[in-house]
Parts: C-alpha cells; structure tokens; sequence
C-alpha cells in the first residue's frame, strides 16, 4: 500500500501535475504514512527522477521548475502544516535565502535557482525581486540562513550587493552565511571585488556552489 | 550609399494576414491582460490619456484608439546622426544599415592574451575606435562595458569614450532619468545645443520594457528621450518558454504588445518624436537557459518577425549583424554571424547590430567585429544583386571576343569587373602555396593582426578642446550626483 501510494506521488510530480501530488500526498496521509517519509519518498525521490532526467537531456529546465513548484505548494501547503502540527519545525536541509535585488525586477533567473536548489534538498526562502536592503540582511538574520542568493540583471542595480554584503558585515553576522552573486552583469570578478563567498554562473552552478560551500559533497 | 543604405526585403515569411492576426493578438492583449508598470509617471500619462487603470495591480489597460494614434503620430523614417557630418542614415523601409555591439557585455576576449576577462572603459574605447575606422560598419553600439568604474556611472563613461572615439550614430541603453540627462547634456555640448540636439540626435538611447508586459522604472527615461527629440530605440526580447509563450508567434504577441505600448507611451507625452520599433521573439536553451543569440529560431525571431511587424506598421526598425552563442572568433561564430547577418539584411531590417558579440553577449570580441566587418561586405554584395541590362547582358561584347576567345583584356571587362565584385578585405582567397608562405594564419589571427593595425594606425576626429572639458566635467560632477 505504502509503496504504491508513494509510486503515485512520484508519477504525479513526473506529469508535473500539482494537483495530482496533492491529492495523491493527502492520500498517503490518511494511510498514516508520515509525512516527512511522503517527502523523502515520495517527492523528494520524483524530484530526484526528474533531475537524472534532465541530466541525460531528456527533459528541460522547464520541467524542472515546473516539477519543482508542483513539490513546493505540496509540501508547504499540505505536508508542512503536518510536520508543525507534530511539533517539529519544517522539512529541514540547509536554508538559503534568495531576493533580487533593490531597483531591479528582473526576477526569473532568481526563480529557476530557487527551483533548482529547492530540487536539491535545500530549504529556500524566497524573499522576492526589488527588495530594500535591510529588509535582506533582517531576513537572513530572522531565518539563520546558512546561504544568502542575489540576483540582478541592471548594471545599475548590482552595486545593491556590495552594500548589502556591508550590512551583513554591520550587522556582525557576514560569518555566519554564505553570500553567492549571479545575474547577467555579474562577473567571477565582480564577486571577489565585492567580497562575496562566491559567483554562480547559472542554477545548475548555483546548486553546485552551494553545497560546496556548505561542504555537502 | 551610407546616408540611405542598401536595399534589402527579398524575403518574405509571413502572410498580410499573418501580421495582422499578430497585430490583433497584440491589442487584445493589451486591451485585456494590459501593461504592469513599475513607474508611476507612466501609469500616470495613460491614465490622463484615457485608459483604464487598476492603480493597486499597477495594470494599465491600453485601448485600441490610443495604440493607434501613437502608431499614427509616430514618424515613419527617422534619421539618425553622428557628430561628424555625412555620417547621417535615414532609416525606412527596407534600407539596410551596418552596425557593432548591442548592449555592453561584461567581458570581453583580450586581444592580448586571447583569455576572457572583465571589460573595462579601454576596451569600450578600443571598440569605438574600431568601429569608426571599419569601412563597412554604419552605427555602433557597446561590446564592452566600463566595468571598472562605479557602476552607478557606467553608463556615462560609456558615453564619453563613444563620443571621443566614434564620429557616426550611435545607439546606447541609458537606464535612468537622472543618468540620460546628463548624457543629453554631453550630446547638447558636441552639438551646440538643446535645439541642435533635437534637430540632429547624434545618439539614439536604447530602452527596454521587462517582459513579459512590464514598464519598469527606468522606462521613465523614454519619456524624457521623447520630449528631448532624441530617438528611442526599442528592443524587448522575450524569451520563448521563459518570459513568454514557448512559440515564435506568441512571443512575438508579447515584444510586439510591448513596443506598442511604449509607443503609444511616447506619442502621448511628445507626439512624433522618433520611435525604433523592436519586438523579437529571442531563444532560451532548454538546458542552461541562456538567452541564445544564433539559434536558427533566432534568426526567425528576429530578421522576419520584426521586421514583417515594422513593416505591417511603416515602422523603422532594429535588426541584428552577427552575435554567437560560441567562446571564439571561430567556425561556429563564423557561421551563425552570416546567418544572423544575411537573414536580416534579406529581410531588409534598418539597423543591424550586435556583431562583435561572443558567448551569447557575455563576451565581446573586437577580432568578431573585424570579421564581421568582412561580412557586412559580403552581405553588401549580394543585396546589390544582379543587373540585368543590354550593358550587363552585353551581348556585343560575347560577339567581339568570339567562341574560343577570351574576355581578359576586354574594355567592357576592365570597365565591369571591378564593378561587379566585392573584393574582399579580410578573408583569405590566396592559393594554398601563398597561405603557408604567409605563416598559415588562422582567420582568428588574421582578424587579430587587423584590430591591432586599425588600432594602432586609426585617428578618430577629435571633439573640439572646449567640448572635450565640457563633457569631462559631466563625467565627474556625474560622480557626485549618482554613486552613493
């Protein structure tokens, strides 16, 4: 029972069908099945196909963030209310908090990031697009965020992470997150001109960075 | 043949009725889904004007009358200048013009060490230079961004070596108001003034909506460019499967929808000031998603959708020379410049532009711009076409040679030849003996020797010694004003 309830899930979120790992994920816990074990296997493991899937050039990134939001709006809108209510405090892996930044609205390579580091196990935050700085740096400190994201596509915006990265500093807690840098103007350069942990190139280097950074590999 | 340009237009993809169904699309769009807009000065000037505003969304709904009139007002040639005179293109219908470089990349290939690094204002000045001393190049634009100032003044450091370096048109984003003022100021100081400056715009600023559907804040500086006479160039490229549908059609719904939109926006607030219509549906890899600049959809979504869009509207328009999505000057650069290149002066867009633009525009490479140079060249020729007349048919020449004879020594030949042959500048069309005696270069190395040479040799004009302290001084009081 439990196994084909888990297969469901995994084939819903391989139709990227949010509605369809809902209902299959409220299946599994009206048969007692917790939910912390319905996310590692069941979504987790469907998220983990997907991903070898696009690794062999099968499937597009496309599908990946599609797979990836079907996951997420499960997860926090039918399993993490679960997981709270149990007592515990949410699905765990290391939180990243990631926002674009203030003057800029360009936001969608900061969205496919999130996907591909929220398919990787990591436990993001998304703050948003043209967020004021100190609401940033309140944020990582709020959330204890081990990795801080920026994003920018403006030449004119990115000068936003130089001083968000001195606030962190301000706010004595520069040592206690990582912050990577990426977005179109954003150069390997430029992350070490500003004193950021590191650059991203792209998601797939974002999720990479990452778990390097926190010595995950 | 600067002034006007060649002739292109002798392809055609879609039908009338493709056009307008696009066009119909388009204000439905706009009529129904409507325009976000991060700026409260142009949700303001459409309010004023008549649409309907939904002031929490921040969504204007524009009306079809309002689309149309803008269309209606907006000048059908416009002329862009350079600081030197006879460097001038008029810009309509099918005429082709020859441009470099787009927006600035943030690295380029050194010419030296060969290796990718960070641009700098040097290598924005080498690329101005360049550009005002290759024969076939027309206009130029950015491939390598000052990245080594505050970037808060980029922008403007950008201009300045433009300015001193480059006597013909040139096109640069200029993202805010406060920052485009002061390059009008520069602008005014070459030309002699506010009133000159209008009458003869010797730059053109390049402004983007974000899509899809979205006037960001910066977009505020259209309306100033508006107002100043200075011509603004649109170009939203949205990209299929990401900020737009994942179909050339329908992502030509949504750059289309947005040029309308920002021409209807400078219509209103400076009726016929110059607009340059660019709408293209631009090319994500499925795989990295990086915005390709070469892919054969590409090719479709920029030189035919933009161009059949433009002329459906009697629009001048912006088209692409030659990008590539490869790290070199090499064959795959070589090959997708020429197919860039060809595909938009066949369909007879007005400017070309982006060449010299490696690795999808991350890169810019000055050894591309001399190649592609070369391919302006080519292209060139081939949209001259082939005459056909008595003189060309020449009869009474096959007659005075004779079967078995030869044209060698001909009048007609010696006359003709010349006439009819592009001959070549760059690429090498020696036999294989001469090759090897010349070292057996690569053309990476040959275009490489040639960027150094023009370098080296080429002098621009200089600006006046009262107008070069006038526009250093805009550049550093620009200091005080914008970095923070």
């Amino acid at each position: 029972m439990s196994t084909q309830l888990m297969s469901d899930i995994i084939a819903a979120i391989n139709e990227f069908d949010a509605e369809k790992v809902k209902s299959a994920s409220v299946k599994a816990l009206e048969a007692n099945i917790s939910p912390v074990e319905i996310i590692q296997q069941g979504i987790a493991a469907g998220l983990l196909e997907i991903g070898k899937k696009y690794e062999t050039g099968e499937l597009f990134v496309t599908h990946l963030v599609a797979a990836a939001e079907a996951a997420k709006s499960t997860i926090s809108e039918v399993l993490e209310p679960e997981i709270r209510k149990a007592g515990s405090e949410g699905v765990g892996g290391p939180r990243v908090v990631l926002a674009t930044v203030k003057g800029d609205i360009h936001d969608i390579g900061k969205n496919i990031v999130g996907a591909m580091l929220f398919s990787a196990g990591f436990d993001v935050v998304d703050i948003g697009k043209d967020v004021e700085n100190d609401f940033v740096v309140s944020k990582v400190k709020e959330l204890d965020a081990k990795i801080l994201g920026l994003s920018a596509l403006l030449s004119t915006t990115i000068p936003e992470m130089r001083k968000i990265i001195e606030l962190l500093i301000e706010a004595k807690i520069r040592d206690k997150v990582k912050v990577i840098v990426g977005g179109a103007p954003v150069t390997e350069q430029y992350a070490q001109e500003i004193g950021a942990d590191a650059y991203a190139e792209n998601a797939a280097e974002a999720v990479a960075v990452s778990r390097k950074l926190l010595g995950m590999d | 043949m600067v002034k006007y340009g060649r002739k292109g237009g002798f392809l055609r993809f879609l039908s009338d009725d493709d056009c307008e169904a696009i066009h119909q699309s388009a204000i439905e769009v706009l009529e129904t889904v409507g325009m976000k807009s991060e700026s409260h000065t142009i949700m303001d000037v459409f309010d004023k004007a008549g649409a309907e505003i939904d002031k929490d969304k921040r969504i204007i709904y524009i009306p079809e009358h309002l689309i149309m009139e803008g269309l209606q007002k907006a000048p059908k040639k416009v002329t862009l200048w350079g600081r030197t005179p006879g460097t001038e293109m008029i810009l309509y219908g099918d005429y082709v013009h020859y441009g470099l470089g787009g927006t600035p990349c943030p690295n380029v290939l050194d010419i030296d060490t060969h290796e990718i690094r960070q641009s700098t204002k040097q290598d924005a000045a080498n690329f101005a230079k360049l550009c005002n001393a290759l024969p076939m190049v027309e206009f130029a634009m950015s491939i390598a961004g000052a990245l080594d100032v505050p970037r808060e003044v980029e922008y403007i450091h950008e201009f300045e070596v433009s300015f001193k370096n480059l006597e013909k048109p040139l096109i640069h984003p200029v993202p805010g108001v406060e920052a485009n003022e002061i390059v009008i100021e520069m602008a005014a100081a070459i030309v002699g003034g506010h009133e000159e400056l209008r009458k003869k715009p010797i730059f053109s600023a390049y402004c983007e909506t974000a899509q899809p559907l979205v006037f960001v804040k910066e977009n505020d500086n259209m309306i100033l460019n508006a107002k100043a006479g200075i011509p603004v160039t649109l170009g939203p490229a949205a990209m299929m499967g990401a900020t737009a549908p994942a179909t050339l059609a329908g992502a030509n719904v949504v750059t289309v929808s947005e040029n309308l939109a920002a021409i209807a926006l400078t219509q209103i607030v400076a009726p016929h000031s110059p607009v340059i219509f660019g709408a293209w549906a631009s090319v994500m890899d499925p795989f990295t998603t990086r915005c390709l600049y070469a892919a054969p959809e590409f090719a479709l979504g920029t030189a035919v959708l933009c161009k059949q869009m433009a002329n459906f509207y009697k629009m001048p328009n912006f088209g692409f020379a030659g990008p590539s999505d490869s790290k070199m000057p090499d064959a795959q650069a070589g090959a997708e410049a020429m197919e860039i290149c060809l595909m938009n002066a066949l369909m007879g867009n007005n400017l070309l532009h982006d060449g010299g633009y490696l690795a999808s525009g991350g890169v810019g490479s000055l050894e591309m711009c001399v190649i592609i140079d070369e391919i302006f060249g080519y292209v060139d020729r081939i949209l001259r076409g082939i005459e056909v007349t008595p003189k060309h048919l020449a009869v009474d020449v096959i007659r005075d040679v004779g079967p078995g004879g030869n044209f060698l020594s001909h009048k007609h030949t010696l006359k003709n030849l010349g006439e009819t042959m592009y001959l070549g500048r760059l690429f090498d069309r020696t036999s294989e003996e001469a090759w090897v005696k010349a070292g057996s270069k690569d053309m990476f190395t040959v275009a490489n020797e040639r960027v150094k040479k023009l370098l080296t040799e080429h002098e621009p004009a200089p600006l006046e010694k009262d107008v070069e302290a006038k526009i250093d001084k805009l550049v550093a009081d620009s200091h005080k004003k914008l970095v923070k």
